[in-house]
């Protein structure tokens, strides 16, 4: 018997909300946290993009080579990072204003103080997926060390999607190839939001299901004030102060907190105000 | 003599349309019902979504299309509008054709450009104002994206010339700005030399040669000026290109008057003899009224089209590439779900060059005030832009608005529709249901066909 409703064309299937399905399955309504997300970390899917070594998924360094890469990779591993392919750069400086209509400046690294970045490699080798997949690439690397130490090598760029044989001829398919992601990778590097995470990642870092500034309220000058949403005992009359986020502040939800009582630690926070506590029913 | 499409009468080719559903007006404004082997399927207007339903759904809407919403939304269904009122504003031009030679050694009764001038005197684009339409469209691009540059006339050949000096600057622009270019040129074939063959194969031309069927058929609509036939020349002239066409597409565009409606043969023959695809259109709107096609005509191209869809549908399920054009297009526009406020890019991001510099909405408004848009060499008269914008938006159209097929018709040809009015609708309906049907089939039997 035939399905009631069978979603065909790609329009379709991206808005159809399937009988039973919560709204949040629509792509506008979705928890928006699949980076790197609950059921898959996407951005593995990077790592083994060049045949021959193995690349960190949120940054441009080498973390291991193969047996059978090519003797100039051998040293990759090393504390080398990727700095181009075919010419196209991923490392780029970054600007911008700090507050709104500011001037233009350097945005360092907060943590190391690099005004370069990396970029993400979902942007940042869309060219190359699209020009190379299959072909061998020129690749620079560069010593963290010693910038001036660079390697220059061609590696072959693995095809990204798998292939068909179809009545003799070859058809790209619409799936990940197997050669890409080896069963396991798609889902290393997993979050636990529910644990760890929530307190590990940082501010801004989950789109909706971690909220960070809440109970804002904009000031005259242009400004606001609010309260961190890891703020401990928060109550109507707590004051909007922001607590830095810094896992040794009492005042904020630690690690022990999150694993133990997470329910009654984290708030829900509806139309970006704190949800009042249910009233407890005699 | 052998009995063939080309010498039966027109009645004999003209099958029985009267219990189709698909060339009667609109149903419904926001959803159609269609069938095919395997069930009942529904195309949604908004977002132009497409579903297999069950009988019992089918039912329920056929029973109660007033309260379509409702229904939709207890079926999961329903969408925020994709579409909206607003109208697009201050778009970037990403595309011009230019009129680098406004006349025509061809004598063809129902050109737009009236025989290549527009109705004005033979002239051709004089060298400022060609780089100066080069220019504007590389002036609002940013680094890695994509412009189009299109030859059209008259005949752009007859002004060779010109036409390489505009591919070399755009090249050189190209270049510079590291955005890409892509060239394209409509040509009547006439002119077309091996050596112009080897340019347009070096730029990766998409080469368009009108030809509006086989032998007679073509001359009687497209003979030179003098009277002379053309069909043997073009042949003997495209012949070349196309068996040197590697990184350029050389394709045959077939305008359907009421005098060459045999396509399914048209299409053979020019897919066998090599062309990249083989697309038709229906000459809708001439400036003299001549060739028009009217519903009984128009009915008759829909039996044919389909028939030569029917074709299209044996060719892919058997693995085989078959290039009607109109039906590559279709599929591929179908299974995105494509839907839009207008029928293509014109007065938005493509724009006609006139051989004066002038702006004009696309090609066929070139020397036409209704679709006038400012100069080249002062940019585009974003008032006139916006106003046309606002206007055109298949939302303020009638009868668009009550139909379901207008997010992907997006409300005809403006040129066609300004000058003649909506005269094809239930051909474009019939073609667009007739389409839907093979969409379903095919992605059944070739999933792989659409990359699924």
């Amino acid at each position: 018997m035939s399905k009631s409703i069978e979603a065909k064309n790609l329009s379709a299937q991206l808005q159809y909300q399937a009988a039973g399905n919560p709204p949040s399955t629509l792509p506008q309504t979705a928890i928006s946290n699949a980076f790197p997300g609950l059921e898959m970390d996407f951005r593995n899917i990077w790592k083994r993009i060049l045949v021959g070594i193995e690349l960190h998924e949120s940054s441009n360094f080498v973390v291991a080579v193969d047996d059978d890469a090519p003797p100039a990779a051998g040293q990759l591993d090393n504390d080398y990072r990727l700095m181009s392919i075919e010419g196209i750069e991923f490392m780029v400086a970054v600007t911008g204003p700090l507050y709104p209509g500011g001037d233009n400046v350097s945005l360092p690294d907060t943590t190391f103080g690099d005004p370069q970045m990396s970029l993400e490699w979902s942007n940042a080798l869309a060219s190359i997926i699209q020009n190379y997949s299959g072909k061998s690439v020129h690749c620079v690397f560069e010593s963290l060390e010693n910038p001036k130490k660079t390697v220059k090598v061609k590696l072959k760029v693995r095809k990204f999607f798998d292939e068909a044989d179809v009545n003799g001829e070859k058809v790209k398919l619409a799936v990940i190839a197997k050669d890409i992601a080896p069963p396991g990778q798609l889902t290393q590097s997993l979050c636990s939001p529910w644990q760890n995470d929530y307190r590990e990642c940082a501010c801004f870092y989950w789109a909706a299901t971690r909220p960070d500034y809440v109970n804002v309220e904009a000031r005259p000058d242009g400004t606001s004030t609010g309260n961190n949403w890891m703020q401990k005992n928060r109550t109507p009359d707590t004051p909007n102060v922001y607590i830095v986020d810094d896992w040794m502040d009492i005042n904020l939800v630690n690690y022990t907190d999150l694993f133990r009582h997470w329910e009654e630690s984290l708030r829900f926070i509806i139309g970006g105000k704190d949800e009042q506590p249910p009233q407890k029913v005699e | 003599m052998k009995e063939t499409i080309a010498n039966a009468p027109l009645i004999q080719i003209q099958r029985n349309f009267g219990a189709s559903s698909c060339t009667t007006p609109p149903k419904q404004a926001n959803f159609h019902l269609f069938d095919t082997e395997s069930g009942k399927h529904i195309l949604l207007a908004n977002g132009s979504r497409i579903f297999t339903i069950s009988d019992e759904i089918t039912q329920a809407l056929e029973g109660n299309a007033d309260d379509a919403e409702k229904l939709f939304e207890k079926f999961g269904l329903s969408a925020p509008a994709y579409i909206t009122d607003e109208p697009l504003a201050d778009v970037s031009v990403r595309s011009l054709s230019l009129a680098i030679a406004q006349k025509c050694n061809l004598g063809c009764t129902y050109c737009y450009a009236q025989e290549g001038n527009f109705g004005s005197k033979n002239k051709d684009m004089s060298a400022e104002a060609a780089m100066a339409s080069v220019n504007l469209l590389f002036s609002e691009v940013s680094k890695g994206e994509t412009v189009n540059l299109a030859f059209l006339g008259g005949e752009p050949l007859t002004n060779r010339k010109l036409l390489c000096e505009c591919t070399a600057q755009a090249v050189a622009l190209s270049k510079a700005k590291s955005v890409a270019v892509n060239f394209s040129i409509t040509t009547n074939g006439t002119l077309v030399t091996p050596e112009d063959g080897e340019f347009f194969e070096r730029h990766k031309f998409a080469v368009t040669v009108s030809l509006d069927g086989i032998g007679d058929v073509h001359n009687r609509l497209r003979a030179f000026k003098s009277g002379n036939e053309s069909y043997n020349r073009i042949l003997k002239n495209i012949r070349p290109l196309l068996k040197m066409q590697r990184d350029m597409q050389v394709s045959a565009r077939v305008t359907v008057t009421p005098d060459n409606l045999f396509l399914r043969e048209t299409l053979d023959e020019f897919i066998s003899l090599g062309f990249h695809s083989v697309g038709f259109s229906p000459m809708l709107s001439s400036p003299t009224g001549k060739s028009e096609m009217g519903q009984k005509e128009l009915d008759v191209m829909l039996e044919q089209m389909i028939s030569c869809g029917e074709e299209f549908e044996r060719r892919v399920a058997a693995g085989e590439r078959f290039p009607f054009l109109n039906m590559t297009n279709a599929l591929r526009e179908l299974h995105k779900g494509t839907h839009r406020p207008y029928p293509c890019g014109a007065g938005a991001g493509y724009l006609g060059v006139s051989a004066d510099g002038g702006l004009y909405a696309c090609h066929r408004f070139v020397e036409d005030e209704d679709g006038a848009m400012g100069k080249v060499w002062d940019g585009i008269d974003r008032a006139k832009q916006n106003l046309w914008l606002s206007k055109r938006h298949v939302h303020f159209q009638e009868p668009c608005r009550s139909c379901w097929a207008r997010y992907m018709c997006g409300g005809g040809c403006h040129h066609e529709v300004i000058k003649r009015g909506r005269a094809a609708c239930n051909y474009i309906r019939g073609w667009l249901h007739y389409c839907l049907q093979a969409y379903i089939r095919l992605l059944e039997k070739r999933p792989d066909y659409f990359g699924v």
